[in-house]
């Protein structure tokens, strides 16, 4: 009894001396912190998305205050707030006209026009699927279990008929999905004003292969960049568009109309 | 005197915390990417790892022997150095912020350092004097420092090397670290009684 008395006596005495001289010691080396970081933290949405190309919200905010500008500004917020955030700095300007950033997926079919080789009962992620080689035929489309929904910041991806759809208005650009897609079928585009067209397919091989495994794929018949003033080339066996031959919307829409396989798609 | 000497060379090289005892490899691999970061890392850790030696002997041998608690030891040590290391934290945070960024989390991981906790647990196994552990503390510290600063220079080189492609990042590193332990087993002779 005596001794545990004694144990606690001590190990107390020492943790309160030690509490003592942290509490002084943290008087004196006070660090002044610039309130506006807390000030900047609070008005961020929070979600730690790292669209903004920093760590988190907190990391984004402290390099505001100390760089006296938004870099990109925050994503998911939008300008209005980005407008706040320049308020609280009193420097620098929001980046006006930006374009809105959103992920695509490069491949368009659906569940009956993606042949399958098997059918596939293991982990129902597409990092297992795509290691067993099991499932859809396809090497280059789409696995549709799923992954890029789970990390997902703001949910703007949701599947039908193992198809991804993504509501561009919610999503923010910040690129999770990419990272988490072992197919490599989601990719980042900037929307522009004409809209924005995009082959959604990415099989590279010759139409007799690509006909063998998917009903939707680009066969690369060339017949989209034979439209007048068509902004579409040809990047081997896929088409693609050409960023910048593009100046109307009307020979965009046409080659899309034209496409035998429908596998040209725009947000 | 001979004593002090004799223990300060053993510490530093031929009985060396992180590649004889393979203590502390975690700052060891962390922070020796840059030379900057790995002497100020070094110098914190054998700034925290001399105090608590020498804090430590005092508060062993003056409340725990006396009052018969040895079994508090290991508690007793890591409020020791958990103090010790937050005092260190704002000390460098309030006179070197460049040198609080690039520790980063490594910081509030002396902590956890176990090689800070090992040398103050060795100080009581090997009956070490008061001057003997504080000697033994700073060479324990020294011996970390010279490692992690070896350790650093070779990988700032490193990301100049022509490495095959499977052996880059922490696979090289690792085998570094492995032949940087043979190297210091060459030092095993030094001392002969």
């Amino acid at each position: 009894m005596n001794m545990i008395l004694i144990a606690m006596i001590v190990l107390g005495l020492t943790g309160f001396a030690f509490a003592l001289l942290l509490a002084i010691l943290s008087k004196k080396l006070h660090v002044e912190q610039d309130s506006r970081i807390e000030q900047v933290n609070k008005i961020l949405p929070g979600l730690n998305c790292g669209a903004c190309g920093f760590s988190g919200c907190l990391a984004f905010a402290q390099a505001v205050i100390k760089e006296r500008k938004i870099f990109n500004g925050c994503l998911p917020a939008g300008e209005e707030l980005n407008k706040e955030i320049v308020a609280i700095i009193g420097a620098g300007e929001t980046r006006s006209g930006k374009k809105k950033i959103t992920a695509i997926c490069v491949c368009g079919a659906d569940c009956k026009e993606k042949l399958k080789t098997s059918i596939y009962l293991g982990p129902q992620t597409c990092q297992a699927a795509h290691i067993t080689a099991g499932s859809i035929s396809c090497n280059y489309g789409c696995l549709g279990f799923g992954d890029c929904i789970k990390v997902c910041p703001t949910e703007a991806i949701r599947l039908e008929k193992e198809k991804i759809y993504i509501e561009h208005e919610k999503c923010i650009g910040c690129a999770k999905c990419i990272k988490a897609c072992p197919r490599k079928v989601l990719k980042i585009t900037a929307l522009t004003d004409l809209g924005t067209y995009y082959i959604a397919c990415s099989n590279i091989t010759t139409a007799l292969e690509t006909k063998a495994v998917c009903t939707r794929g680009c066969i690369g018949c060339t017949l989209c960049t034979r439209v007048q003033n068509s902004p579409y080339i040809m990047n081997g066996n896929l088409a693609c568009v050409n960023a910048s031959k593009v100046s109307d919307e009307v020979p965009l829409e046409a080659a899309k109309q034209k496409c035998p396989t429908q596998c040209i798609a725009n947000v | 005197m001979k004593d002090l000497i004799l223990i300060f060379v053993s510490t530093v090289l031929i009985n060396n915390l992180v590649l004889s005892y393979f203590l502390g490899i975690c700052p060891f691999l962390g922070v020796s990417g840059k030379i900057e970061s790995a002497i100020g890392m070094g110098a914190a850790v054998t700034f925290v790892m001399t105090l608590a030696t020498t804090i430590g002997w005092l508060i062993y041998h003056l409340a725990l022997v006396k009052f018969n608690l040895i079994f508090l030891e290991y508690v007793i040590f890591i409020l020791v150095i958990a103090s010790l290391v937050q005092i260190v934290e704002m000390f460098i945070r309030k006179f070197s912020q460049p040198l609080y960024d690039a520790l980063g989390i490594y910081l509030p991981l002396i902590t956890t350092n176990c090689a800070i906790l090992g040398a103050a647990l060795f100080m009581v196994t090997k009956n070490y004097s008061f001057l003997e552990s504080a000697v033994f503390g700073f060479s324990g510290g020294l011996g970390f420092s010279i490692v992690l600063i070896i350790m650093a220079g070779i990988r700032e080189d490193l990301s100049y090397a022509d490495i095959p492609k499977h052996f880059k990042g922490a696979p090289i590193t690792l085998i570094v670290a492995g032949l940087l332990a043979l190297i210091f087993m060459g030092f095993s002779g030094l001392i002969s009684a």
